[in-house]
């Protein structure tokens, strides 16, 4: 008698194709060896999908808005003009030190406007990049 | 073009970070080990997601997780002295250092990880990747580069090596 085995962890994870169930099922339906089998890959699999969660230790993954440029941001017309000036110097530094800027230009600019917009402390127009290579890397 | 992708690196470290961790401390079996692959896989990430091309992006993803790993191994291989996941006990190694003592405190299932780390890497990589991450055949298959019957196989020969270990 040929047992279908390697089909037994498959069938338990859904990812039989085509007439494969009805295969092995009839198959299960007269043989003990392969109905041992999967009983015993079922607690494999249920054990290790037990196993529990770990959460990610702190500070490996930066803040949400670790990559957005800090700026002190300014209304109105200031707006536009600040976040061309960003935008301008991140293409130079892009050109100047590869690997290039993963941020486009059009999030800047929303995220740059969204938070202005939100942020009633603004000072005049002042705009300061901190540090090319950071947002460059 | 960036306005394509689907996620910024911040999101996907967000959302994916976790997931990221998990497969690679049931990999390693070490906490500072896996600290230091998600760090590395989220560095390719983020200089990655600008030439990322819409597709499926979990086997994107876990294809880099993989790379981060293998490479990881190539790298101890050229320095001999520090020995490979699967040369030492990472089980005694993760216990004799105090960060990875708290986390053997809190980690439930010690006879399962163990045997995990008994299994040889593709067999380990492709369990973990179904059962750790829940990711299905086909975008195990797209992570790893092989075909479906090669991912079935191994988890197959993976989880009847680990009911050997476990009886």
């Amino acid at each position: 008698m040929t047992h279908p085995s390697e089909l037994i962890s498959a069938y338990l994870d859904g990812e039989l194709i085509g007439d494969e169930t009805s295969k092995l099922l009839s198959h299960l339906a007269t043989c003990g060896r392969c109905s041992a089998d999967l009983e015993e890959l079922q607690s494999v699999r249920t054990a290790v999908r037990s196993l529990p969660v770990l959460e990610l230790p702190p500070g490996l993954v930066p803040e949400a808005d670790a990559f957005v440029v800090p700026i002190h941001r300014n209304r109105g017309v200031w707006v536009g003009a600040a976040a061309a000036a960003v935008a301008l110097i991140i293409a130079i530094a892009s050109i100047v030190t590869p690997p290039p800027v993963s941020i486009s230009v059009d999030d800047l600019t929303s995220r740059f406007g969204a938070r202005a917009s939100l942020d009633p402390a603004f000072s005049p127009a002042k705009v300061v990049v901190p540090v090319l290579g950071e947002l460059s890397e | 073009m960036v306005e394509s992708i689907p996620l910024t690196w911040e999101e996907v470290a967000r959302v994916y970070g976790r997931k990221i961790y998990n497969f690679a401390y049931r990999l390693t079996g070490n906490a500072d080990d896996a600290h230091d692959l998600v760090q590395e896989v989220l560095l390719r990430v983020r200089r990655g997601l600008e030439n990322y091309q819409p597709g499926s992006f979990e086997g994107w993803l876990w294809r880099i997780t993989r790379n981060a790993f293998l490479d990881e191994i190539r790298k101890r291989k050229r320095r001999p002295t520090t020995p490979l996941p699967d040369e030492i006990d990472r089980w005694d190694a993760a216990t004799s250092d105090p960060a990875d003592v708290e986390y053997a405190r809190i980690t439930l299932g010690d006879d399962i990880q163990k045997a995990l780390l008994e299994l040889p890497i593709e067999f380990r990589e492709a369990v973990v990747l179904c059962d750790v991450v829940g990711l299905s055949y086909e975008e195990i298959a797209q992570a790893a580069s092989v075909p479906i019957g090669t991912v079935r196989s191994r988890i197959h020969r993976g989880r009847r090596m680990m009911k050997e270990l476990l009886t």
